[in-house]
């Protein structure tokens, strides 16, 4: 909380001072995400540039709570920043079907970065068939577990549950209901949180959310029914998931998991740091997996990706900055220091030393698997579709079928306007 | 001299009424403007249209209502009773007055919303915790999880976050009360009921009114405690006029569809309002 209101205070005294004692040759860039937290970072790779380049950058590091409201009502008066990070679950066709995002594709085409960048990344800053936007950072959603717990229940932290069937009989074993003890947490509560995970176990069966051109909703099958029966059942049927299921997500799973009460739940490599500042002696204690599925393997990608405003007065500046922060050596910089978030470029994966590490391994050999969330401006109309099926299942006596052919016919309905 | 005092207050009268304009009408005038524009900025009533179609204006219509009479009548009861246990000093006033009166109103609304959010929790929450030890439940209640529950659940919040607003307001009042009525009263054999009913609240009884009135505005427009403790779920049972627009504006983009809703939650508060100020002009046409 203290860290948010600093954050703010220094986001005011920035913006009063830059709208008076500045002019517009200055470039603005506004970094958000988790790796905000990263000041001292953010100020030597801006300091470089600046020598470099001889020029002046201002920048905001703006923590994840604001700093989306900040960024669409800063591009909504014609005033956004001239460079700025965009979360790839879909701002970036949003920004650009509302104008706010210039094209790249004139950079990209001939820059080297382009060729390095894991191309299942692309479609998440196309719209139109244009490139928005140049991902910085990435991340697929794994199986988080607790090592001791697996132990205590009598399993192998070394053989993590591979289908569903494994996830449902190991989280049996790990569930004691009368110590509140719970095997397996599913992410239920109002947020996008519940429509990633109902998108990893719905893609792991051999199914996906919209047709390729993203105008018809097509989970309303059997196997789309069954990842729901199955992801609901794990809370309604098997109780394997605490009673509080409809208002939980994985970030109060994880919270449980440091204190040795939930055993798995859907993370990530972001998970790393916040599960060990939960509880510092869980640290060796906690793996990562690729997450059961029911029939292939499967992920959803997220991570964030720098977009030049079409306000911005340089572009060239302003795409100068963008293919210095994703260069190689800045990257690696980054990783030497933090050994982490997941960087897009391939070749820094491959060799930055820190990513030899067991769990890093997992992360990169699972990437290739994870496919993208639609990119598309009516995206938060259509995971807000999803979040409320999931719900209408976890909290009363609705059907699997049902309430997905209810969010098929919404769904559509949006996808038609 | 006197001319000079007049000049005096009107100047500080015009920065007033800049303000006003500046941070009240400005904003009015452009929300409505926008609420009949398309997003290509074409005159049109459709904003209004779809919001008054859609399936969810029943549920966001009746979860309002349910939020500020549920929150509004226990407020008020709240502070009453609060108010009428301050009336007269003990030992200890200070204190008591600071944590019933001060507490709850001064908490920032996000901190009070985790607060209660954790409290709620059914894995290591307060609340179930006291409810096990003193064996009223024998398992953990999944507060914000059923959705009739979690309606409760931040109605009960809101209760413990406004009533010390209502508490305030009485407080002064009963404070006001000449002290010379309950001499008379007491002498007379009066019991405290009685006095109670026969002359605490015949004398607050237009506090009564303004609070009721200014609480159910403020009710009806009161946002950050539902959505940071649901979000408006569990599906859509927390959900009200404002965190509906919120949603629209801030996660859907659609500014024009969010005025239009506003302009119409402005509408329904317009309601109470006149009512206040009808009585507050009657107020000054009669004394207490």
């Amino acid at each position: 909380m203290r860290k948010l209101v600093y954050v703010l205070f220094v986001l005011l005294v920035f913006t009063a001072i830059s709208s008076y004692a500045f002019g517009a040759d200055k470039l603005t860039v506004w970094v958000g995400g988790h790796v905000v937290e990263q000041e001292q970072t953010w100020k030597d790779i801006i300091d470089s540039f600046e020598k470099k380049f001889g020029v002046k950058v201002e920048y905001q590091l703006i923590g994840f709570d604001v700093y989306y409201d900040r960024l669409v009502a800063a591009f909504e008066a014609g005033e956004g920043p001239d460079v700025s990070f965009a979360d790839l679950g879909g701002w970036v066709p949003t920004f650009a079907a509302k104008g706010w995002l210039e094209p790249m594709d004139k950079y990209l085409n001939n820059a080297d970065v382009t060729k390095q960048i894991w191309p299942n990344l692309w479609p998440t800053v196309t719209y139109n068939g244009k490139r928005y936007g140049l991902p910085w950072y990435t991340d697929c959603r794994l199986l988080l577990y607790n090592n001791i717990m697996f132990k205590d229940a009598g399993l192998n932290p070394e053989k993590p549950p591979k289908t569903w069937a494994d996830l449902l009989s190991y989280a049996q074993k790990l569930t004691d209901e009368n110590k509140q003890i719970y095997g397996y947490g599913v992410s239920g509560k109002k947020s996008e949180v519940a429509t990633l995970g109902y998108m990893i176990f719905l893609y792991s069966n051999g199914s996906k959310l919209l047709d390729d051109n993203y105008k018809k909703a097509v989970f309303n099958n059997k196997n789309g029914i069954e990842a729901l029966e199955f992801y609901t059942d794990l809370y309604k049927k098997y109780h394997v998931s605490p009673p509080g299921t409809p208002s939980y997500g994985e970030d109060d799973y994880r919270s449980m998991m440091a204190q040795n009460r939930v055993a798995m739940a859907i993370g990530g490599p972001w998970s790393f740091p916040l599960i060990e500042l939960a509880n510092p002696d869980i640290k060796g204690n906690y793996s990562v997996a690729i997450h059961p599925y029911g029939k292939k393997p499967a992920s959803v990608l997220g991570g964030w990706a720098s977009v030049i405003s079409t306000t911005c007065k340089d572009k060239e500046l302003a795409w100068k900055f963008i293919d210095y922060i994703t260069s190689y050596d800045v990257w690696m910089m980054w990783i030497e220091r933090h050994n982490g978030p997941m960087p897009t470029r391939k070749d820094v994966c491959a060799n930055a030393p820190g990513f030899k590490d067991k769990k890093w391994q997992v992360v990169l050999s699972t990437f290739p698997y994870a496919g993208v969330r639609p990119p598309i401006p009516t995206w938060p109309q259509v995971s807000e579709q999803i979040q409320l099926m999931i719900q209408k299942v976890l909290t009363s006596d609705t059907s699997a079928s049902k309430a997905i052919a209810e969010a098929s016919k919404a769904i559509n309905s949006i996808l038609s306007k | 001299m006197k001319k000079n005092k007049y000049i005096t207050l009107q100047l500080a009268l015009i920065i007033y009424i800049f303000f006003l304009l500046f941070f009240v009408a400005q904003p009015l005038l452009y929300n409505t403007s926008i609420s009949f524009q398309d997003p290509s900025g074409k005159l049109t009533i459709s904003n209004y249209i779809k919001f008054l179609t859609d399936p969810i204006l029943h549920t966001i219509t009746f979860n309002t209502f349910i939020w500020t009479i549920g929150s509004v009548v226990f407020q008020m009861l709240m502070g009453l009773i609060v108010a009428l246990t301050l009336a007269r000093p003990f030992h200890g006033y200070v204190l008591a007055r600071m944590i019933l009166l001060v507490l709850p109103w001064a908490m920032p609304d996000v901190v009070a919303a985790v607060s209660w959010q954790w409290m709620y929790n059914d894995m290591y929450g307060v609340i179930n915790d006291i409810l096990q030890k003193l064996h009223l439940v024998h398992f953990s209640i999944p507060w914000l999880s059923k959705p009739e529950l979690a309606r409760a659940a931040v109605i009960i919040a809101n209760i413990w976050k406004g009533y010390p607003l209502s508490g305030m307001f009485y407080l002064a009042a009963l404070q006001g009360i000449p002290q010379e009525l309950f001499e008379a009263a007491a002498v007379d054999g009066s019991s405290p009921l009685q006095t109670f009913f026969y002359i605490s609240l015949p004398s607050i009884r237009k506090h009564i009114i303004t609070t009721l009135m200014l609480t159910t505005i403020w009710t009806i427009n009161y946002f950050p405690l539902i959505y940071t403790m649901t979000g408006g779920g569990p599906a859509n049972a927390t959900d009200t006029f404002v965190t509906y627009a919120y949603r629209l504006a801030f996660r859907f983009l659609d500014f024009h569809g969010a005025a239009s809703v506003s302009t119409i939650n402005f509408l329904v508060i317009i309601i109470p309002s006149l009512i206040y100020l009808r009585i507050l002009n009657i107020g000054g046409e009669t004394t207490i």
